[in-house]
């Protein structure tokens, strides 16, 4: 297990048991620790695995129901505010006054965050043009698509040089090099500041994240460097090509991570801790492959035995 | 196969409503109204007053003065409860799923007139049962006659009801009316409505007043109470003394009154169906449900945009996401409160139009030159009302709640929040003040300052507690209106006048029930931030 220690100066955030329980008892989040220092950790997990109520919880929006959030040593479950200045939050939805343009929009959340005036108009000029919106700032918002509004957003979570940078799900809308481009940038930011990543794109985290925690039923299963997590499911992934009937027998088995008709028959890459038989040969696993393998908690007692370091 | 569709669809609708915590409110409220319609045999405040006598609270009695009640303000106040059947099925996406099933747009607004009448006909059953529970409480008579104290219920009640029922469904499908400007509409159709129906020669028998009156009238004659000049008052007013009692046990119904309660029902059907002549089924092209609220967030933006018709954003060059801006982010040294003032100017006035600053601007120079300084001043204080409502509840309506909920100091946001308000209070009504203080008018301009700081000091409270902007809107324009006519006991303008100066409540006591209310606000969004 890797165990990083925090740079000195650098800002750290600590998540400790955190439980969320929304009224009618759903239990969103459930006795989660997580500690965060300099860098890019990448929350991996299903849809309604709790993973936003984390995000929310962790960007002092929503109040656990217990458990400890400390910044620097602050608690800021009851002081928020310590956390809220340096923060920047990206939710997974979010709205905007749809009559202000860019510009006005963010000129008021500026000030919302207690911005100098010039150094507001700087800064807001600088994101504008790092998210390209320098030409349609004037324009109002409610005349935006979905991708520009999204640009906005991390504008404004870049607002005030955040030292915490949270962002939910924040390529949903963006186009493929967009994304490209926003996880490098994510990666140069996090060299120095906080960075939590939420997405159930595996491939959003794998080429930037150096440290990646996979949540399911509001649970951390599993935290570990991606070579770390690769590792653990290492000899348990195979591919094999298999008639109709006997892909039916397959699917019903294993754990099916890609499917590919050809031909020759249907090609099928699965998970299986023994040889699943038939001319099945082992290949090197990737990250979705663990990402199941862990979802489906079908890596088997190694996973489960490395599960005792999640949480570090 | 229809008539399935169309009671699924008032049940599910029906449903969606009951199950939001609102709804217990409107029960509630009715509760109160059935209380408030049999008022202690010591009390002043009185509902039904034929000239200074009541009838002894039988089921007869008891049953009509409820029912009648219930149709005075059910009328009015029920519109804003039912109204948003059909927006609310546009803002959640469920309205573009039924419109591409084979679902008929008659069925579809019957169904939802169904669910609106559901609705008002669940709160005045509400009425009828604490109707015996009140007569019971009184103690003036205890044999309890169901017929006589429902029937009242359904003749009187239910058929303006129903006629309130079909007119949210009208106004929800024309763009205008849509909007606050309906809620404005609203209240003066229903307020014209009111009088009309309580009159001797009201269309299809009103709510029913002359058979009663008359059937009163007759009453008292046989019990040798002299019946001239004696006026039939129905609403809450203040008698000079508690009111006499005569016995009265109900009236007879004849054919032709049930025959003009039948044909409320009917009318309510054309007015519930004549959208269909224009209503688009939620498809952005058409337009004629004007536009959708606006972008609800990031995803669903797009779809908001093409809903509301508009075209898509021309195509925009890919972000660059390059090097991070190098620029210091430096935190002011006094918090920037004029700033954020600034911002929730601009925010509070989005979107208006340049006919609402020209109109707001017309009056005001009007009233430079109007005879009487205050003249004008109510005027220019209902005009901003559908701007008024926005305070408080911007946040949510365009759901910035999770984005600002990660930012520092809310409640100075809400400060700021509130003294928009006041500013916008202060600009529109200019003229009455400027005028006071060149005419050394010192107690008029200082209830000129209370009514300043308590207008959107109460559209701030109702705005963060109800999140919606209806509540303002009708609560603001009853006040008003009833300011407007005199009543000096809520007057917060300091129009009416004894002797040249306000009648109505100190300056001093209008701005501490403000700072109340602003106090309220915060408290309220405190609360919820630390329960968040």
């Amino acid at each position: 297990m890797m165990n990083k220690t925090p740079l000195q100066g650098t800002p750290t955030l600590e998540l400790e048991h955190v439980t969320k329980v929304y009224k009618g008892g759903k239990r969103a989040v459930d006795a989660v620790s997580l500690r965060l220092g300099a860098g890019l950790l990448g929350l991996l997990g299903p849809n309604g695995a709790g993973k936003s109520s984390l995000m929310r919880i962790a960007a002092t929006v929503t109040r656990p129901t217990s458990g400890k959030i400390l910044f620097d040593g602050t608690d800021v479950v009851s002081r928020p505010n310590a956390l809220r200045a340096v923060l920047g939050y990206l939710p997974q939805d979010f709205g905007v006054y749809p009559h202000l343009s860019a510009r006005e929009f963010l000129s008021y959340l500026a000030a919302v965050k207690g911005l100098s005036a010039r150094s507001a108009r700087r800064r807001i000029e600088e994101l504008l043009e790092l998210v390209n919106l320098t030409e349609a700032g004037r324009r109002p918002l409610g005349k935006y698509s979905g991708g520009m509004l999204r640009r906005v957003g991390i504008a404004q979570a870049l607002l005030a040089d955040p030292k915490v940078l949270i962002v939910d799900e924040p390529t949903a809308g963006l186009d493929p090099e967009e994304r490209v481009r926003f996880r490098t940038m994510l990666s140069d930011l996090a060299e120095d500041r906080v960075v939590l990543l939420s997405t159930h794109i595996v491939s959003d985290i794998e080429s930037v994240a150096s440290d990646i925690a996979i949540v399911a039923r509001g649970r951390l299963l599993r935290r570990g460097a991606p070579e770390e997590l690769l590792r653990e499911v290492d000899g348990q992934v195979w591919e094999t090509v298999a008639g109709p009937a006997e892909a039916a027998a397959l699917r019903e088995r294993h754990v099916i991570s890609r499917t590919l008709r050809t031909a020759d028959g249907v090609r099928l890459r699965l998970l299986s801790a023994a040889p699943p038989g038939g001319d099945a040969v082992r290949v090197t696993p990737d990250l979705e492959d663990v990402y199941l393998a862990v979802i489906n908690g079908s890596a088997g007692r190694s996973l489960r035995q490395a599960g005792a370091g999640a949480g570090r | 196969m229809i008539a399935r569709a169309l009671i699924a669809l008032a049940v599910a609708d029906f449903r969606e409503r009951v199950r939001r915590p609102a709804y217990a409110v409107t029960l509630l409220a009715a509760v109160g109204l059935a209380c408030l319609a049999v008022p202690s045999a010591a009390s002043r405040w009185v509902i039904l007053d034929v000239g200074g006598y009541r009838g002894v609270y039988t089921s007869a009695w008891v049953g009509t003065a409820t029912a009648l009640a219930g149709a005075l303000w059910l009328t009015t106040g029920g519109f804003y409860v039912v109204r948003d059947a059909i927006g609310r099925d546009e803002r959640t996406g469920v309205g573009p799923l039924l419109a591409a099933t084979s679902l008929r747009t008659p069925t579809y607004l019957l169904g939802k007139f169904l669910s609106n009448f559901l609705v008002l006909a669940s709160m005045v059953v509400v009425l009828a049962v604490t109707a015996p529970l009140m007569q019971l409480a009184r103690g003036e008579s205890f044999a309890v006659d169901p017929v006589a104290l429902l029937l009242p219920f359904a003749v009187m009640t239910l058929p303006p009801l129903a006629l309130t029922a079909a007119a949210a469904m009208l106004f929800e499908t024309v763009p205008l009316l849509r909007s606050g400007v309906g809620n404005v509409v609203w209240f003066g159709v229903s307020m014209a409505f009111l009088l009309a129906g309580q009159g001797r020669n009201a269309p299809l028998g009103g709510f029913g007043v002359r058979q009663a009156a008359e059937s009163m009238r007759v009453a008292m004659a046989e019990q040798g109470i002299g019946v001239r000049a004696r006026e039939f008052s129905l609403g809450l007013t203040e008698a000079k003394e508690p009111l006499r009692t005569f016995r009265w046990d109900g009236f007879a119904l004849d054919g032709a009154f049930l025959g003009g309660r039948l044909l409320f029902f009917v009318l309510a059907l054309a007015v519930a169906l004549l959208p269909v002549l224009w209503f688009g089924r939620f498809d952005p092209a058409r337009r004629l449900l004007g536009a959708p609220a606006a972008a609800e967030g990031a995803h669903a933006a797009g779809s908001a945009q093409e809903a509301a018709g508009r075209p898509i954003a021309e195509p925009q060059a890919p972000a660059v996401f390059g090097a991070v801006p190098a620029s210091v982010a430096r935190l002011g040294r006094v918090f920037s409160f004029w700033r954020l003032l600034a911002g929730e100017l601009r925010i509070l006035a989005q979107g208006l139009s340049r006919w609402w600053w020209l109109a707001a601007a017309g009056v005001t120079v009007a009233g430079f030159v109007a005879p009487e300084p205050t003249m004008l001043l109510p005027l220019a204080w209902v005009w901003p009302v559908l701007i008024w409502s926005r305070l408080g509840t911007q946040r949510v309506e365009h759901g910035l709640d999770g984005l600002l909920g990660a930012y520092p100091t809310p409640s100075k946001g809400l400060l700021a929040e509130w003294a928009a308000g006041v500013v916008l209070t202060a600009v529109t009504g200019v003229a009455p003040l400027v005028r006071m203080v060149v005419t050394a008018d010192w107690p008029g301009a200082g209830a000129w300052a209370g009514g300043a700081l308590l207008v959107p000091s109460l559209a701030l409270a109702l705005g963060v507690a109800c999140r919606t902007h209806r509540v303002f809107q009708v609560v603001y324009l009853g006040v008003w209106y009833l300011a407007v006519n005199g009543v000096a006991a809520v007057d917060y303008m300091g129009v009416v006048r004894s002797g040249g100066l306000p009648a109505g409540p100190s300056p001093l006591v209008v701005a501490a029930v403000a700072l109340v209310l602003v106090g309220a606000a915060l408290a309220v969004r405190t609360a919820r931030h630390a329960t968040r």
